[in-house]
Formats: C-alpha cells, structure tokens, sequence
C-alpha cells in the first residue's frame, strides 16, 4: 500500500521518507509510552497506600525524562519491553484452577508468569488486586456497534461509548460481523484476533429452495473433493489422468470448500428442533464443524447435537412460549445450557441483545454479558460451567482459544479485575486490560464511578443534582395554598431581616 | 322407608367425609430462612411456615412448631421463603388488546375489570418467577384510562383471583398521551385531566353532603363518577404514568396536594430522581421502572433510577415491569438490575414484596410473611435478586401453583 502511494516520487525521496519514518517512530512511540507511564504514576501517587477500596496502581518506572541524548539510548528505551503486573488478587485462571494472592506478570501483551514467587521487574507498571478477584477477559460470540465494518482496524472508533461500555461489563474479545476482535479502547494495535471466523449456512425449514441449493453445492464440493482425492491416488500409475477443474469451485463453493476441508467452521440460526435436527444431520452427513446460533429448543433433543460434536450459542432467558398445538415439548428453557453442556454441546452464552443500549432498559445487552451467563446458573450449571460459557468455550467456539479465555502463561494478556464474583450482580469491574494494556478503569471513568465507589452495598456517589430551579421547602409544598405561600415567604424575609437589624445594632 | 331413609342417611355421610378429604389439611413449610417483609423486618432463620385455609396460620422454629396431622410437608432445608412478589404496574393480567379504549382525552368510568383473564400464558409465566399479585391497570394512550384491578397469579375464575376492584384509578401525564388527536400539549393535558378531577370531585362532595344529610336534594347518578367516590376517600390511589421531572412535579401538585388523592408514581424514569426531596416531602409512592438506568449524557455517566431516588430521600420505593415491556417473570430481576446500578439489595426486596402492597393499600392481606395474611409466598434457592437463584415454587392463597420439579423449567 504505502509503496505504491510512493512510487511516482524518485528512489532518494523514497530513501529520504523512510528514514524520517524510522527516525521519528521511536520518539513517538517513547513520548506514548512515558505519557502512559506518567500518568499511571502521578495517579498513584494520588492516591493514599490505605485506601484499600480500590485496586491500587503504582509504577516504579522512574525514567520518564525527556532525555533525548543519543539515537541509540532511544533505541534502547524502544525496545524494552512494557511489563504490567497485576499482584494479590484471587486469579480465577479457569483452565487451572484459583490461585489465592498469585501474581499475573504481563510482558508486551503476553501472559509471561502466573504464580507465587514471579519476580516483578522494576519498570513494571503495577496493580494491586488485594481482595479483589481476576479474571481473564469475557468473550462474547455476537456483538453489535462496537466494532466498525469491513476492516476494522480501519472503522473501529476506538474511543467508542459502546467500547467503554462493553469494557465496563469486562468484556474484551467479540465476534464483531465475522471477524473476532478485541476492544483496545484507545488504539487500534492487536484489535484483530482472526478474520473471518466462520463460514455462515442458511439451512430453514420456511425456505426450501434455499435448502436444496445449499445441498447441491454441497455435493458438488464434496465431489470435486473426492476427485481431488482419486487424482492424488492414480496419477502416478496413471499419466492421463486429469486434474480435477476448480475452475467451477469460487466464491461460496470455495468457502464450501473450506468448510469440507475442515479449514472453517460453519455457523448457522435455528431455534425450532426441526431446523436443528436437520442442520445437525447436514454437519454430520457432510463432515463439518457446526455452531448454531439461538438453539431455542435444542434442550429437547441435547443428545442429537451433543452425539455430532456440535457448538450452540444460547440466550438462556429466551422467552420463546411453547406451541401448545405439538405433541412434543417446546419453546425455550432456561435449562437450556445447562442439558446442552450436560451433553457434550460446548455452550456460549449470549443475552438476548447483543449490541449496547442506552435508553433505559437494564440488563438485556451486551454490557450484563455477565448475568446472562448467571442466568444459566439458574438453569441449572454450576458457577465455573457458566464462567466457561463467557471465556474459553466461547473462545474455543470462535476457534481463538490459543490466544484468550483464560489465564495461561503464553496467552495473551486480557484480565479484568472486579469487586467480588464476575457472576455476581453487585459485583462491579474496577480494571479491564486488554493486550496488557489498561483499557477501562472504573475510577478514571465518569460512567459508572459513582456506583459503589468502596465496593460492597453502600450508597451510590454522586453529585445531588436538586434543586435546579424550584426553590421550594418541604414546608412551602405542605402548604398548598398560594396566598398562604406568599404569606409564608414573607414572613420568612421579615424575620431573615430582623435578624440582620440585630447584626447591625449589636456591630454598632 | 326406614331402611330407604337410613341408605340415603349413609349416601349423605359418605358424601361429607369425601368433600373433607378433598379439602387438604394445610401445608407445612420447612426452610432455611423466611424473609418475612413484616414492619419488625423479621428474618426467621431455619423455620417452619404453617399454611390452612389459604392463610398462613404459623411461623417458627422446628421445635417449636408442631405440624398437625395431615399437613403436607414441603421440605425445603437449604431455600428462603419470600413473600410472594406484588407488581404495581401490569398490562398482561388480561387481554392486552381490551386496555387502550382511546375514545376522549380522558376516559373515566372504565375498568379494566372486564379484562381479567385469569390462568392466561402471561399470567402462568409470571408464576414462574415468584410473582403472586400484579395490578392490572389499562394503558397510556390517553390521559386518564380507567381503573385497574388488583389480580393474583393463581385461581381459575376472575371472581377467585381478584383481590380488590377497583385496584386503582390509572392517570397518564405526558409521555404518551399526547399522541392522543396527533399531537397535544402539557399545558392542554394538565387542564382536562383536572377538570375531569374536579367534575369528579364535585360529584363526590355533592353525594357526601346529601349522605351527610347537608341537603336533601338527591344529587343526580352518574355511573361514569361512581368509582371516584372511593377515589376521593381514600379507598384506592390513583396510578399515574410520570416520566421526565417536570411531570412528576405536576403530578405531585395536582394530584398530591391540591386535591388530596392517595398517589402512587409509576414509571419516574429519565432524569425524575432529581425532584426526590419533593416526592420524599409528599406522601406519594414511587415505583420505578421498567427503566433502571438513566443515561445522563451531559456528564457521560449511567445513573441508576432507584439509586437517584434512594439518595434523594426517597423511601417509599418500589420497581416494576410495566409487563410486557420487560416480562412479569422478571420483575425480581429489575430490581436486581436497580442494585446493580447503586441501589441496596434488602429495600429492593421490599421494593418488590411489601412496598407495592402498601403503595395500594393491600398490605394487610398480601406483601409480607405473617399469621393471618394471605398464604402468597415464593420458594427460591436462595436471595430472590440473584438471577442465579431460581424460584421453585410459588403458593397463591394456599396453593401451589408452580412447581419447577413437575413443569418443564421455562424460567
């Protein structure tokens, strides 16, 4: 891209532009990185040691002047590494187990020790998660408006409301369209995960035709494969024999392709058991990986989709009502994730709306991502299976399980750090980080603050907004009566000055 | 003859003893705590809850409570009982499409009584989530609707399962009715519905004074002013839809102190909180909901409506559904998502139990868990505010209604 914005310009200008780029990128990258520093290290020391409410920030980097004495001590501050270490919490690592007190060392965005005893470089920027709890980062497989379309690196504002909002919620990672990408509020680096995640079916019941072609081209890549696989036998005995012609296999065969060789993972909508069933005998009859999206009734037939090694996204308050006219159950359960785990089904949980809303209506978006997994623990799972459905399966589900959905050395470093239980309604984030990098942090927020400032159920804080305009006392409204109103009032501006009279005499 | 009269004697007797055996003796409750709501605020760990003919007769400790023969034991040694949970803000107790007669700006002399439909799908739900009695009231489209009807969740007739008729009198400010002929102003509202008040009123004081024997010129009937009489004494509040604060200033000064009508604010979402030393003055009620959370976009913070009205001194505070805007099963968890934005769990359990019981006047009969009231309780696995707990099973006037065991678990 950039060469070819560059190539009506000479090779010296060329030359001369590329070392102006290289010169220039380590002092901007320097002057970010201390600012970060800088300001993590004048906010701690804000903030008194004894405050123990809050998970305390400190960094010992103390190399924040602006010496700029040689190119090759820049260099030097370039390449050390960003270390962000996270001590004292309760570190719900989910594939391991808790480790009480363990310290979580990140290095350039990376999981680099998870333990007692890691050692804490110097220069590392710390947080203090004493009585606090940490997890890695929540995953959520649907997500609407955070990230732009197309190329997100492009589209994404990263300075988003919903971003901060999502972030709020400890969320980190979201399949975003088809691509899965995390939520570096702030910066665009390492904001892509994996693209396209999945190769997306529509296979219904209401559109028969739809179905048919769906299956035709599935037997035709199916056949162009086995050619493929005949013409890899004979063609050493056989020297006429033809390769295969691919030339018919593009655009949605070729993702058909890909589906067949194992290479994609198809994702497709169905919520009544006659569309599951068929999308199961599909994925089973063509040999591919399956995630069905809603699977409202798969709870009636959880040993179908269990026997054929497919995945489900499940909203576990759906409140689909059953049809009363089958002679078979259905409708929704909130059961439903729990019989589909219990099967071998690996579950995401999702709430119902899966974009983030601001008029109002509480705990159906993506922000509460968290008690939506809470209510499958109503329905039935127990704590660290409904954890599981908002990290690693769900992670796992979007084939991204190598990188987030738990604390493992190697993985890359997505935590958030929250006041009690993640599946808790009064628990509250206070530190979400994303690519060890801090994304949200509650007290740097103005969002929600004020909401349990301390933790624990203690009164709201925030600024009384009352009275604006209305001047009335509670005595003023027990009196209804205008005139006596009036009345009142100046009775109340008499004695205000008689009182001033008395000022004045007892001053002279 | 004889023997003829001594056969029909028998037939008679055999038929007594059948219908006793039909009637269940009680039930007796075992459970790890009863969150009782009473105005002590009793917490009664490890008890017994003895329930007889629809009422609850006892509450006690194991060893201090003998269950009587016959009673059908209900052991449940690890749950809470709770009482069962009242809405004060329902459209789904019947059908939704007989709740909006749009016909004048104001609409007195309807009842939604008609409406009731007992044992609808709507109703069965919100059974499954603990919730025992709900205040159908119509809609919003017009200022002043009609009166609602206080509903419980079980029994099959509406003559069964209606608690009080009228429940209250449903007023809406603006925030709807103004679409009501394409587009009317506050200022045009705020008349007419006082003057349908003061119409109302007039008729009242006209009847009290020929009552009194003041006159005794019998004021002419008027059925569309009847059901105002009990409004004007007190009988039943009014239900009024308020939404940003102005409305709620004017609802509280018309309606609250300038004609003296037991008021009981519905919705107070938006930016409302902000008049909670007003409201705390008066003697209102607040039931918050169906929104939780204000979005204040000036300071870019996300205020939660209870928690605004808490900290404005507000203490008659409840939350509502407004089903089926969010659905009546979810009516615990709204009050979930109030304490998740700031406000305190145990008053938000009163926001949801004894609260709407006092708001309509009903509290001594349903809202709490003590002898004598109305055998309306929950079984949940544990706080009913934790979405994580579920409700197991739900007793109206002494009968079980819903028991996750034995249904498909749709909530």
């Amino acid at each position: 891209m950039n060469r070819h914005l560059i190539r009506p310009f000479n090779w010296q200008v060329l030359v001369g532009l590329t070392l102006a780029v290289l010169l220039a990128l380590p002092a901007l990258a320097q002057d970010e990185d201390g600012r970060r520093r800088g300001k993590r290290g004048r906010r701690a020391r804000s903030q008194p040691t004894t405050q123990a409410s809050q998970p305390t920030t400190t960094s010992t980097t103390t190399s924040t002047s602006t010496s700029t004495s040689t190119t090759s001590a820049e260099s030097e501050e370039e390449e050390r590494p960003a270390y962000l270490a996270v001590i004292n919490g309760r570190v719900h690592t989910i594939t391991d187990g808790t480790l009480i007190g363990a310290t979580i060392l990140c290095k350039d965005g990376v999981i680099e020790a998870i333990g007692g005893g890691v050692r804490v470089p110097d220069e590392a920027e710390v947080i203090d998660a004493a009585g606090f709890d940490v997890y890695p980062g929540l995953v959520a497989c649907g997500a609407g408006g955070i990230h732009g379309g197309g190329d997100k690196r492009d589209t994404t504002n990263v300075f988003g409301l919903n971003m901060e909002i999502a972030l709020a919620g400890g969320i980190t990672t979201t399949l975003s369209g088809n691509d899965a990408a995390k939520l570096t509020y702030g910066t665009t680096d390492g904001l892509l995960v994996r693209k396209n995640v999945f190769a997306s079916l529509r296979y219904s019941a209401n559109r028969p035709l739809e179905r048919a072609r769906l299956r035709e081209d599935l037997e035709k890549v199916r056949d162009y494969l086995r050619a493929v696989q005949r013409y890899t036998l004979i063609k050493e005995r056989d020297e006429d024999a033809e390769e295969p012609d691919k030339s018919e296999i593009k655009g949605k065969l070729d993702e058909y392709l890909k589906l067949l060789k194992g290479e994609r993972v198809a994702i497709a909508s169905a919520n009544e058991v006659g569309d599951i069933r068929a999308l199961v005998g599909l994925a089973e009859q063509f040999g591919f990986e399956l995630v069905i999206r809603g699977a409202t009734e798969a709870w009636s037939i959880a040993e179908e989709p269990g026997r054929a090694k497919v995945s489900a996204i499940v909203t576990p308050r759906n409140s689909t009502s059953p049809d009363e006219r089958l002679n078979r159950p259905s409708g929704a359960s909130i059961e439903n994730a729990a019989i589909l785990a219990r099967h071998g089904v690996p579950v995401a949980v999702l709430p119902a709306s899966t974009s983030i809303t601001l008029w109002g209506l509480a705990g159906r978006d993506l922000l509460h991502l968290n008690m939506e997994a809470a209510f499958a623990v109503r329905g039935g799972m127990r704590n660290d299976e409904a954890l599981r459905t908002i990290t690693i399966d769900a992670a796992r589900i979007m084939r991204i399980d190598d990188r987030v959905g738990s604390l493992e050395v190697g993985k890359d470093a997505d935590l958030v750090i929250c006041d009690g239980d993640i599946l808790s309604y009064m628990t509250q984030v206070h530190h979400t980080i994303v690519n060890g990098r801090v994304a949200y942090a509650k007290a740097d927020s103005s969002l929600y603050r004020h909401i349990r400032p301390a933790g624990g159920p203690i009164e709201t804080d925030f600024d009384d907004q009352w009275p604006r305009s209305l001047e009335w006392s509670a005595e003023d409204l027990a009196t209804t009566d205008p005139a006596a109103r009036k009345k009142a009032k100046e009775a109340e501006k008499k004695a205000d000055e008689g009182k001033e009279a008395e000022k004045e005499a007892a001053a002279e | 003859m004889n023997a003829r009269n001594a056969l029909l004697g028998l037939l008679l007797a055999g038929l007594s003893a059948a219908a006793v055996a039909d009637e269940p003796a009680g039930m007796a409750f075992r459970v790890a705590k009863v969150v009782s709501m009473d105005r002590s605020e009793t917490v009664h760990n490890d008890a017994i809850v003895l329930v007889q003919g629809g009422r609850i007769t006892q509450i006690g400790k194991p060893g201090e409570v003998t269950i009587p023969e016959g009673f059908t034991r209900h052991e449940h040694p690890e749950a809470w009982l709770v009482p069962g949970l009242i809405d004060c803000h329902n459209h789904t107790a019947g059908t939704l499409s007989d709740l909006n007669d749009m016909i004048y700006q104001t609409n007195p002399g309807l009842n939604t009584r008609a409406a009731i439909e007992p044992e609808n799908d709507n109703i069965k739900e919100a059974r499954t989530g603990g919730v025992t009695s709900v205040l159908l009231i119509p809609g919003s489209g017009t200022n002043m609707s009609g009166f609602g009807t206080i509903s419980k969740t079980g029994g099959k007739t509406p003559d069964e399962v209606i608690v009080r008729s009228p429940g209250s009198l449903k007023i809406a400010q603006s925030g709807n009715p103004e679409w009501y002929f394409g587009g009317n102003s506050r200022r045009f509202m705020n008349w007419n519905t006082r003057q349908t008040l003061l119409k109302a009123k007039a008729y009242h004081e006209a009847w009290e004074a020929f009552e009194q024997g003041e006159t005794t010129v019998e004021p002419a009937h008027n059925p569309i002013f009847e059901d105002f009489r009990g409004l004007f004494r007190k009988e039943y509040p009014a239900s009024v839809h308020t939404q940003a604060y102005q409305v709620l200033l004017t609802t509280v000064d018309m309606l609250s102190l300038q004609l003296g009508i037991w008021t009981v604010l519905d919705h107070c979402t938006f930016d409302a909180w902000k008049v909670g030393p007003i409201v705390a003055a008066s003697d209102c009620w607040t039931i918050n909901g169906p929104r939780q959370y204000q979005f204040d976009r000036t300071a870019a913070r996300m205020i939660g409506n209870a928690s605004g009205w808490w900290k404005n001194g507000v203490r008659k505070l409840g939350i509502n559904t407004d089903a089926p805007v969010v659905p009546q099963r979810e009516l615990s968890y709204q009050a979930t998502m109030a304490c998740w934005y700031g406000w305190q769990p145990y008053p938000a359990l009163k926001g949801v139990t004894s609260i709407p019981a006092e708001a309509l006047g009903v509290y001594d009969r349903v809202g709490s868990i003590e002898a004598g009231k109305d055998a309306d309780f929950g079984i949940w696995t544990g706080n009913p505010l934790d979405p994580r707990s579920a409700c197991l099973k739900t007793i109206v006037d002494g009968k079980v209604v819903y028991d996750a065991a034995k249904s498909i678990r749709r909530f």
